[in-house]
């Protein structure tokens, strides 16, 4: 290995290790690089809220969108997260509608290339959903409260 | 008497100690393949289609200025890269092959965390792939080492060029579970153990607030016994904080290694998120060589393969320089 090629790799070793060690010592987040804080605090709570994506079917039946592949590509947590930041931007309202907006378009596009098994939908709600946290997690589908943040109809989000 | 050393002594004998070039090119071989099959069907072009209103750029794209591309630039994006990490785990023009899949990786992997949160399941894979494009893991175990024998026999089957690979992974996966360990402590203190945080968090995992959900039920099991979830938080914080030990102790090093897969496994399994790309970034730690030899020795006795291997690894002429006795448990 010649000396230059040692230099190189030494200050490739060194970018690498000093920039995991920054964000460790920082509480920061530069990714790849991060201090990798899921979990980290302290869960004291027996309830809690989270974002959920309903749609409602032509006969006005609703279904809780909470499965994965039903938001794809995001998930449900990437889809909380990001919506809790929406919630808290200004113009809140008008974001979080354009927000649901985009999610009935893809939802649509990807059940009619049977990419999930969900049904067609006349509208899709977001909610805030509230639980109380249960041993069994019988409760899943039975959230203990409920508050209605936006509705999108299908012809709002300009589909067939 | 132990002889003392430098530290930069130590930092040259740490990373450049002389190793096999069979056990980096079974490594790039094996983790290549692993990420091409496992990302296969992952779709990013999805990506595309999400509204301008979730676009929260990470600092990486923001301080570059990259942006979310359309959809159809994304399907050729994702094909090349697919195509790279064949092309890599085969070892087909190596270099240019991790190259690409480094940089395509980056983005692509680095995409989904401008929409709305960063998660932290692929980090080390980015920095997996960084380290292949720098390495020369194309010199053993590959095509283009098959079809340039002139390069082949111009390659040196050990040097130093082989082990800083492997060992970059190392402390990045020990710095990785370091940083969890401390933010844990940093935020929460010991009461990260004592508290009921952890039964709370495996209860919540049943409402469908992850990437991914809970393989099995047994979380609930273990959320309905304070004192078992007491010991599952405190031998998480304990192995994440002390992984790297398993970097300085070679006696440790598979003990930590396999607690830290299985701790990674056991989130799956009782909580959700998705870990796997950390489980397939572990087999590049493996020593393949050793897994080649044995096999090589069983089936095909004698074995040319095996011989060449053991021969590199205990040279029976000309030892490789022994390390210190200080220093020695880093190897």
């Amino acid at each position: 290995m010649s000396r230059r090629r040692r230099w190189i790799i030494n200050a490739f070793l060194g970018f690498l290790i000093a920039g995991s060690l920054y964000d460790i010592v920082f509480d920061q987040e530069h990714w790849p690089f991060s201090q990798y804080p899921m979990f980290s605090g302290i869960w004291r709570q027996t309830s809690f809220t989270w974002y959920r994506l309903v749609g409602v079917r032509d006969d006005g039946v609703e279904v809780t969108l909470d499965r994965n592949s039903y938001v794809r590509p995001f998930d449900q947590s990437r889809l909380h997260l990001g919506l809790v930041r929406l919630a808290s931007a200004p113009d809140a309202a008008n974001r979080l509608r354009k927000a649901v907006e985009n999610c009935l378009q893809r939802y649509e596009r990807q059940r009619v290339r049977g990419e999930h098994s969900g049904p067609p939908l006349h509208a899709m709600r977001l909610y805030l959903f509230e639980w109380r946290l249960d041993a069994a997690a019988q409760n899943v589908d039975a959230p203990d409260g409920r508050q209605l943040i936006t509705e999108v109809a299908r012809s709002e989000a300009a589909l067939p | 008497m132990r002889r003392r050393i430098s530290p930069f002594t130590a930092w040259n004998r740490f990373w450049f100690a002389p190793g096999p070039a069979v056990r980096l090119g079974l490594a790039r071989a094996i983790f290549c393949g692993s990420a091409f099959f496992f990302y296969l069907p992952h779709d990013f072009t999805e990506w595309g289609t999400a509204a301008p209103v979730f676009w929260m750029p990470i600092w990486l794209f923001e301080t570059f200025h990259i942006p979310a591309l359309p959809s159809d630039v994304l399907a050729v994006l994702q094909a090349v890269w697919k195509a790279s990490l064949a092309m890599c785990a085969l070892g087909l023009w190596t270099r240019m092959s991790a190259v690409v899949a480094a940089l395509l990786g980056t983005y692509l992997l680095g995409l989904p965390h401008n929409f709305g949160a960063t998660q932290h399941f692929d980090t080390l894979v980015v920095f997996a792939f960084c380290i292949l494009a720098v390495s020369r893991a194309g010199d053993a175990r590959s095509l283009d080492s098959l079809l340039h024998p002139s390069r082949r026999r111009a390659t040196p089957r050990f040097g130093a060029e082989y082990t800083w690979p492997i060992r970059a992974m190392w402390v990045l996966t020990a710095l990785i579970f370091f940083g969890a360990g401390t933010s844990k402590l940093r935020h929460s203190g010991i009461e990260w153990v004592w508290s009921d945080n952890l039964q709370l968090l495996l209860m919540r995992a049943y409402y469908h607030v992850s990437d991914g959900d809970p393989l099995t039920s047994l979380g609930l099991v273990i959320a309905q016994h304070p004192l078992a979830a007491r010991v599952f938080a405190a031998t998480s914080l304990a192995i994440e904080t002390l992984y790297f030990v398993a970097l300085f102790s070679r006696r440790a090093r598979p003990f930590i290694g396999v607690a830290g897969i299985a701790m990674l496994v056991g989130i799956r399994v009782l909580m959700g998120p998705t870990f796997e790309p950390f489980l397939i970034c572990a087999l590049f730690c493996v020593p393949w060589h050793r897994v080649e030899a044995l096999i090589a020795r069983l089936f095909i006795s004698p074995s040319p393969i095996s011989e060449i291997v053991e021969a590199r690894l205990d040279p029976p002429s000309a030892p490789p320089p022994r390390p210190s006795i200080a220093f020695r448990s880093l190897l």
